[in-house]
């Protein structure tokens, strides 16, 4: 899997490309509109990560030049303007995605793997961890052929942490995914979530994948 | 009152007030030289008398007509007359009603006899002349007001026909958005300059306007990106495998205020673009549908924290407003009500036409409530809470003219929305 970072701030698309490299993932700077649009000219991304106020150009000029040219690029927008005019115009201009800085790179790298799940057009919308199914069409886990009876924000959380798995991620980032910006300090709230999840899980699969990681967040890992 | 009116009294009145004026110091005058006229008459008829003693040596038959009189009376030669003009009431000869004459008395010698003689001629012609003077005057008076109320009303109107364009235009004049001013043409100088002016006035408002637009997004721009740079270390920091206890709980501390710091800018950020009205595409938005959705994705909540919820929600409450502002309220006033809430507790949210309540347990407040509405006042220093949510409500109430109050009694928060 190949990803564009069009950012830039150095120290951003840094963090952001080691992030995503551990996850697979072979990353690509470009840090002005020129360099962007030589690269994109030239090779095939499954996603692209867009910044709209870029050195030399605009990124939304940028995404009309993928579009111009049929590319099938996955493009995420990230946008410190948080603008909605922004956001609308980058959607109305096919992206795929938008986020607005600063974010979670967890977030991030689930958003990056839900657009490359559905720009991939073999069909492949089953996500596998160790013994669990994840469909991500039919919104529905299952483990050994045995659907779990998950709610729908536990199975956010799950499919959040498969996104996520073997990294530490905060309680902050887990309760903006699951309720949005505006929740972001009821870190209390998510541990009854956490709990339900992870009693499901280790009846389902006879292990228990979710990790406390003290004082930080949590991790879903295997070991 | 307007100018127009204003203007006309004023006019009016001096106008009334000098002809009247005019009109009575004319009486005077008039009747001034009419009198003279009458008395110089009154001399050639004395004159007359004199020379007709001197030829003839007796005294001219005495007469009474109608508008003339003549006649003497014998005196006592110790008696004095003197040479006298005066206005005389006279009876009538058919003793009804008096008539007004001028009258000159002098002394007459025949004969080493001296008589009293008296010349009288009608003064009432005088006056009738007088009075006509007097209705021409208020004829006049008359015809002028109606001219000057005609003139005014149609005159006036048109002459302000473009100041009230540009008040118009004036009134519709909306910084945030692109519609510029389009003032009529006019000659007038006055209305000249108020244009120019409005111009020049518009102009830099809506110059102003974009500066500081463009400067609160490339200040939020500025900070929202060091911040994601923070943020992203710090992510990539609690990755590592050999922290220590410590170091894992300054990571901790430095993510939550990170975030914190990127809420606090976002809601003032928000703040600032209500401020500048930069939210004007508005549509008919249902409440019971957005209040049901956000209720429903807040579910789980309610279940952590046990929190009992009872909702009575009326069909279709439709509210003219925008959309992002109109989510903002109600994901607010909810997350307001579920964050400083307590264990167990509950939230009743009612919705009937017009009018929204939603009511909480929560702490017992020490403050007056209505300091919530104001930037970063709280009653917890929890860092949970901004002190924004509120504002932000108050804010786009305000911009939609939503009267919102809030109430504590009892260990019950309520805030409600009168849409």
């Amino acid at each position: 899997m190949k990803i564009l970072i069009v950012e830039d701030e150095k120290e951003l698309s840094d963090g952001i490309a080691t992030y995503l490299k551990s996850e697979d993932y072979v990353c690509e700077t470009a840090s002005d509109f020129n360099k962007a649009l030589a690269k994109i000219d030239v090779f095939d991304y499954d996603c692209i990560l867009l910044d709209i106020t870029i050195p030399g150009g605009s990124g939304l000029d940028l995404l009309k030049e993928l579009k111009a040219n049929n590319k099938m690029d996955g493009v995420l927008i990230i946008s410190a303007r948080n603008s909605l005019d922004d956001k609308i115009t980058g959607l109305t201009l096919g992206a795929d995605d938008y986020l607005s800085k600063p974010f979670h790179l967890s977030e991030l790298s689930a958003r990056v793997a839900a657009i490359i799940r559905r720009k991939n057009f073999d069909g492949n919308n089953f996500l596998k961890f160790e013994n669990i199914t994840i469909d991500t069409v039919a919104r529905s886990a299952s483990v050994k052929n045995r659907v779990l009876e998950l709610t729908k924000k536990e199975y956010e959380l799950l499919l959040y942490f498969v996104s996520n798995k073997n990294r530490v991620i905060s309680k902050d980032a887990i309760a903006e995914h699951l309720w949005g910006d505006d929740m972001q300090g009821s870190n209390d709230f998510i541990y009854t979530h956490i709990k339900n999840l992870r009693r499901k899980l280790v009846e389902a699969a006879k292990a228990d994948y979710i990790k406390s990681v003290y004082g930080m967040g949590y991790k879903f890992s295997a070991q | 009152m307007r100018l127009f009116v204003k203007y006309n009294l004023v006019n009016v009145a001096t106008t009334v007030i000098v002809l009247l004026l005019s009109g009575v110091v004319y009486y005077f005058f008039i009747e001034h030289a009419l009198i003279h006229q009458l008395d110089k008459s009154l001399v050639v008829e004395e004159k007359e008398i004199s020379d007709y003693v001197n030829e003839n040596n007796i005294l001219p038959e005495a007469s009474f007509t109608k508008d003339e009189q003549e006649f003497y009376s014998s005196i006592n030669n110790d008696e004095k007359v003197t040479r006298n003009f005066s206005s005389v009431n006279v009876r009538k000869e058919n003793k009804q009603g008096q008539k007004l004459y001028r009258q000159l008395e002098f002394p007459v010698t025949v004969k080493g006899k001296i008589y009293h003689a008296y010349v009288r001629k009608s003064q009432e012609e005088t006056e009738d002349i007088v009075q006509l003077i007097l209705k021409i005057t208020l004829a006049i008076v008359l015809l002028l007001l109606i001219i000057l109320l005609i003139i005014n009303r149609f005159m006036l109107n048109k002459l302000w026909r473009p100041f009230n364009s540009t008040l118009n235009q004036m009134k519709r004049f909306n910084v945030s958005g692109s519609n510029d001013v389009y003032l009529q043409l006019t000659n007038i100088d006055e209305f000249k300059e108020l244009n120019s002016a409005v111009y020049a006035m518009t102009e830099k408002a809506s110059r102003d306007y974009n500066e500081i637009k463009s400067f609160t997004e490339n200040a939020s721009h500025e900070i929202q990106t060091p911040l994601a740079i923070i943020a992203s270390k710090v992510e990539l920091l609690s990755q590592s495998e050999t922290l220590k206890e410590a170091e894992m709980n300054a990571i901790q501390s430095i993510s939550e205020t990170t975030n914190r710091l990127s809420k606090l800018n976002q809601s003032l950020l928000l703040l600032a673009k209500i401020d500048n009205k930069q939210f004007n595409k508005a549509e008919e938005i249902s409440i019971s549908a957005l209040l049901i959705q956000h209720v429903n994705n807040y579910e789980e909540l309610f279940h952590a924290k046990e929190i009992n919820i009872t909702k009575n929600i009326a069909g279709e409450v439709l509210v003219i407003m925008n959309e992002t502002l109109a989510e903002t309220l109600i994901i607010n006033l909810l997350t307001n009500a579920i964050k400083h809430n307590t264990v167990k507790g509950f939230i009743n949210i009612e919705l009937a036409e017009k009018y929204l309540l939603i009511s909480n347990s929560g702490k017992v407040l020490n403050v007056n409530p209505v300091v919530y509405f104001e930037r970063f006042k709280k009653e917890s220093t929890a860092q949970d809470s901004m002190g924004l949510g509120l504002s932000i409500v108050k804010r786009i109430c305000e911009t939609y003219g939503f009267e919102v109050d809030y109430n504590y009694s009892d260990g019950v928060h309520s805030v409600g929305i009168n849409f």
